[in-house]
């Protein structure tokens, strides 16, 4: 027996020292990635007090991944029933290579008390682990990644925790566990499997071959998962944490800025593995591809190839495999993200809608469009490759400041005859009226702008619009990947702007709502921003505006991505349907608010063309028939058009209005 | 091979035009460079990289802003620029082949001139063979399909009702662009900054010899022209409509 004792002693010094230097060097091969990218990343661990809050709410909390109740529980479950039993594998390892040591002798009452606690939670794991199990081989929803990879991981927690009750119950016979602890107190899951199994009946020697076998099964589980976790998406389990610590603190997210003067700067945006940033680095590391945002994807739901889980896992992958080229920072060695052959494509970067449905559902916060925007971003400046209809308008873009190439001195011709003041004119007007380039152009969105000077008239708002000074905004060109046009015309805009000095601007579509509150002031013009919704709101609070005839019909409610998921404005809109509906709330779709789905348009896919899959306007259209309303009720001029051509196709009577021509209807 | 494209700084066609005094126009709108021209720029550079060397120029008349065509030009693929410069809003054809002659004479020896087939502002159809003429080149416009060989050009080009003639014209020629000989690229980020830095000579058209007087044109007034009338759409039964529409162009002096 001590020659088996001494053997162990070593064997087991061996493998601990063999397996966690295995395991520190393959992570730190994976810091070291993270330092050798070259992107740059705005994260940074600011406000300390928040991030540590949120580490308890979010990680501790669950609460992220609880988003999704089932799963969530099941998480939850493995999640504290794996910790719990760390302490106690820790012991094993100690006693393993120094067999007379006790920790139990220590505090007896707290080691107790650990053990009691351990032992429940652990059985726990189990039942989570059977959900899971369950998931992947009955339930089998197509989003989730059902892979080798994470039925090994199953089977090692497994292993892990049936070997940590099984040895449990074998302290509980007095030959094995005799060293003056009584078990017996704290071990309750333990103790009812030992009777199960009947290992009472077990000779003395027999007992001792049992929890020996068990003992190495169970250290050399733990040891080889160890090994293993660097290099599986379980990598999830070292990364999640500190992702989560790092995510935006705020909902709002402006584009990473390039600098596009930089002196001596050869690429721009995200053309090879190593112009990754740090954070996204941490990102792919992050993932354990639990398919959530490709659940939400609007462009994986209606069968198009991007999925956003793919193209972070695709990411890590190449990541991974050209990770001596940039280690060694022989950067120039490294072959571009997208090139022949490789699963991020063309296709997969141009499919995004930018509708953020993956970054707010995804339960360890990756920022999957730090990404792909960043993709197109390179895609557009270095290699001129984007969707050939996009050269049309980036072209209207760069000479009329329209998408469509309308003259931009035509801008203000939607406002002929209604009487509206220029800011030139009136340059103490309390509000500027940003209109747009779709409420300026757009034959509905022209309809729209009408609706709001009535409206605004109405309620007696002193308001100018700038007319033929004003630009696009840039967010179109921005999100599909033209930064320099985009910086462009946003410094048209900002120039005017900043002479003008508006106390407030007012912005009825989402995208140049989302552009002038959070990105301008990356080129220097901060202004007190409001989206139509907050401001008819805050009219209809102050008593500006009164409802004459409300809306009996039933009303459903389409969130806008860029409203909604970008800004968090899902109640404005709602409120004031509420009030035009004369206290009944509007109908919700099925997929409402954080969970709605985009309309198609956004991130420049308005002026695409669609040509994989189903139309993701027909995929919400679906909802909006569901619903039972007669109206749907829209806060963005893309969102409206998307809506409109869907309901169109399927020869519906449903009528698409935005928030505000029914309040100019509900209030005449 | 060396390579001049003449190019011309013209306002966009989607711009407004407001007519100034009645023989001039606001040049506060948008201008661009003229699309036929554009054909020409991309044709020169794509050539100009299947030959391997040599250089290609872009040449302009025009006021001293025919610099931005000039550099969104450059973005295209040319190695430099000449602008010659001039305070005149409009110049005749003539004026203009001339002071392109000139000013490429005083370059270098073309093996080759393109241009468009017609500017967008002025459409007159005429500049690619008045250079040609003051050149003593031969010239063949409405070009759609251009092959160099040698000191010789297979010619596709355009012609009445959809056809195509095609023609040999010995080297060195002036080639008239239209649509379908190429589709312009779009260009990278680093072409445009490349761009910004490249040489641009500008030339006084007087030092050219050129008082501005050459021209054998006059404008004499120039009119917007009316808006479009909103189509009508006319109501009631087949009969009614038609009786509407033929009071309607009774009333107009049509029938």
């Amino acid at each position: 027996m001590t020659t088996y004792l001494t053997i162990k002693s070593i064997l087991m010094a061996a493998a601990i020292i063999g397996a966690f230097g295995v395991f520190f060097a393959r992570t730190k091969r994976l810091v070291l990635l993270m330092k050798r990218v070259q992107g740059r990343s705005a994260a940074a661990p600011d406000r300390l007090g928040v991030r540590i809050k949120v580490l308890f709410t979010d990680v501790l909390g669950q609460s992220n991944v609880r988003r999704k109740a089932l799963p969530g529980i099941a998480h939850t479950l493995i999640f504290f029933g794996f910790l719990a039993v760390q302490p106690h594998s820790v012991e094993l390892m100690l006693r393993g290579v120094f067999p007379a040591v006790h920790v139990s002798g220590f505090i007896p009452g707290l080691y107790g008390g650990y053990l009691f606690i351990a032992d429940i939670l652990a059985f726990l794991v189990l039942l989570g682990l059977a959900y899971g199990l369950y998931r992947r081989l009955v339930a089998r929803p197509a989003y989730l990644t059902n892979g080798l990879d994470a039925r090994l991981i199953i089977a090692f927690i497994a292993v892990i925790i049936v070997t940590f009750h099984l040895l449990n119950a074998l302290l509980l016979l007095p030959a094995i566990g005799g060293t003056g602890f009584d078990y017996d107190r704290f071990f309750t899951v333990s103790k009812a499997l030992g009777e199960v199994l009947g290992l009472q009946n077990l000779s003395p020697a027999a007992g001792r071959v049992v929890y020996e076998a068990a003992y190495w099964a169970h250290i050399l589980t733990i040891l080889g998962f160890l090994v293993y976790i660097p290099g599986s998406k379980h990598l999830h389990m070292l990364a999640a944490a500190p992702n989560v610590f790092l995510k935006p603190l705020a909902r709002p997210k402006p584009m990473i800025p390039t600098d596009l003067e930089a002196e001596g700067a050869l690429s721009y945006g995200l053309g090879k593995v190593s112009d990754l940033s740090w954070k996204s680095v941490l990102d792919l590391y992050a993932c354990t591809e639990c398919g959530r945002c490709e659940e939400q994807c609007p462009a994986a739901l209606t069968g198009k190839p991007l999925s956003p889980q793919r193209v972070v896992h695709d990411a890590k992958v190449d990541l991974l495999q050209q990770s001596d080229a940039v280690l060694k920072r022989s950067f120039e060695a490294v072959q571009p993200l997208v090139r022949d052959g490789s699963p991020i494509s063309g296709d997969v970067v141009w499919s995004c809608t930018t509708c953020r449905a993956c970054e707010d559902i995804c339960p360890v916060n990756i920022q999957h469009l730090d990404i792909l925007l960043e993709i197109r971003k390179h895609q557009v400046l270095m290699e001129a490759s984007f969707p050939p209809e996009m050269q049309d308008t980036f072209i209207s873009l760069e000479n009329q400041s329209n998408p469509w190439g309308f003259g931009s001195d035509t801008r203000g011709d939607w406002a002929k005859g209604l009487d509206v003041p220029r800011l030139c004119d009136r340059p103490e007007a309390e509000l500027l009226f940003y209109v747009g380039c779709a409420g300026s152009f757009d034959d509905r969105g022209k309809q729209i702008s009408q609706a709001m000077v009535r409206v605004l008239k109405k309620a007696g708002v002193d308001f100018a619009i700038l007319g033929e000074e004003e630009r696009c905004n840039g967010d179109m060109a921005r999100r599909a990947g033209n930064e320099y046009l985009a910086q462009t015309m946003i410094r048209e805009n900002a120039n005017v702007l900043n002479q003008y000095r508006p106390r407030k601007i007012l912005a009825g579509c989402p995208h140049c709502y989302n552009t002038l509150k959070h990105e301008y002031p990356q080129f220097g013009a901060r202004f007190d921003v409001l989206h139509a919704s907050e401001l008819l709101l805050q009219l209809f609070r102050e008593g500006r505006l009164e409802v004459k005839t409300g809306i009996r019909e039933p009303v459903a409610v389409h969130d806008s991505c860029y409203l909604g998921r970008w800004n968090g404005l899902y109640d404005a809109p709602r409120a004031i349907l509420q009030i035009l509906g004369g206290g009944s709330a509007p109908r919700e779709m099925r997929r409402s608010r954080d969970k709605g789905l985009c309309c198609g348009a956004g991130g420049g896919r308005m002026f695409m063309e669609e040509k994989i899959g189903k139309r993701i306007n027909a995929e919400r259209i679906d909802d909006l028939l569901a619903s039972g309303a007669g109206i749907t009720a829209a806060a963005c001029p893309f969102c409206i058009t998307m809506l409109r051509d869907g309901l169109a196709d399927c020869g519906s009577q449903v009528v698409v209005q935005d928030i505000v021509e029914l309040v100019d209807r509900a209030t005449s | 091979m060396r390579i001049y494209v003449c190019v011309k700084h013209v306002p966009d066609t989607a711009a407004r035009i407001t007519v100034v005094g009645g023989t001039g126009f606001a040049e506060t709108c948008k201008f661009i460079v003229n699309p036929y021209d554009e054909y020409a720029v991309e044709e020169a550079a794509r050539l100009s990289r299947k030959d391997g060397g040599g250089e290609v120029i872009v040449v302009t008349v025009g006021k001293e802003a025919a610099v931005a065509s000039l550099r969104a030009a450059l973005a295209l693929g040319p190695q430099r620029g000449i602008l010659v410069k001039t305070d005149a809003q409009f110049l005749d054809s003539r004026t203009t082949g001339l002071a392109l002659k000139k000013a490429i004479e005083r370059d270098g020896a073309p093996d080759l001139i393109l241009t468009g087939k017609q500017s967008v502002d002025s459409e007159g159809m005429q500049t690619p063979y008045r250079l040609a003429q003051a050149l003593g080149m031969p010239v063949v416009s409405d070009v759609v399909k251009l092959t160099v060989e040698g000191r010789r050009a297979l010619v596709e080009r355009e012609v009445d009702g959809g056809g195509r003639e095609v023609l040999e014209v010995g080297l060195p020629c002036v080639i008239g662009a239209t649509r379908g000989l190429n589709e312009p690229h779009y260009p990278k980020l680093p072409e445009i900054m490349q761009a910004k830095k490249k040489e641009i000579k500008v030339i006084p058209m007087a030092e050219l010899g050129l008082s501005g007087d050459e021209g054998c044109t006059e404008i004499v007034q120039l009119a917007a022209t009316p808006e479009r009338g909103q189509a009508r759409m006319l109501e009631g039964s087949a009969r009614e409509k038609v009786e509407q529409l033929v009071g309607l162009l009774e009333q107009e002096n049509v029938l």
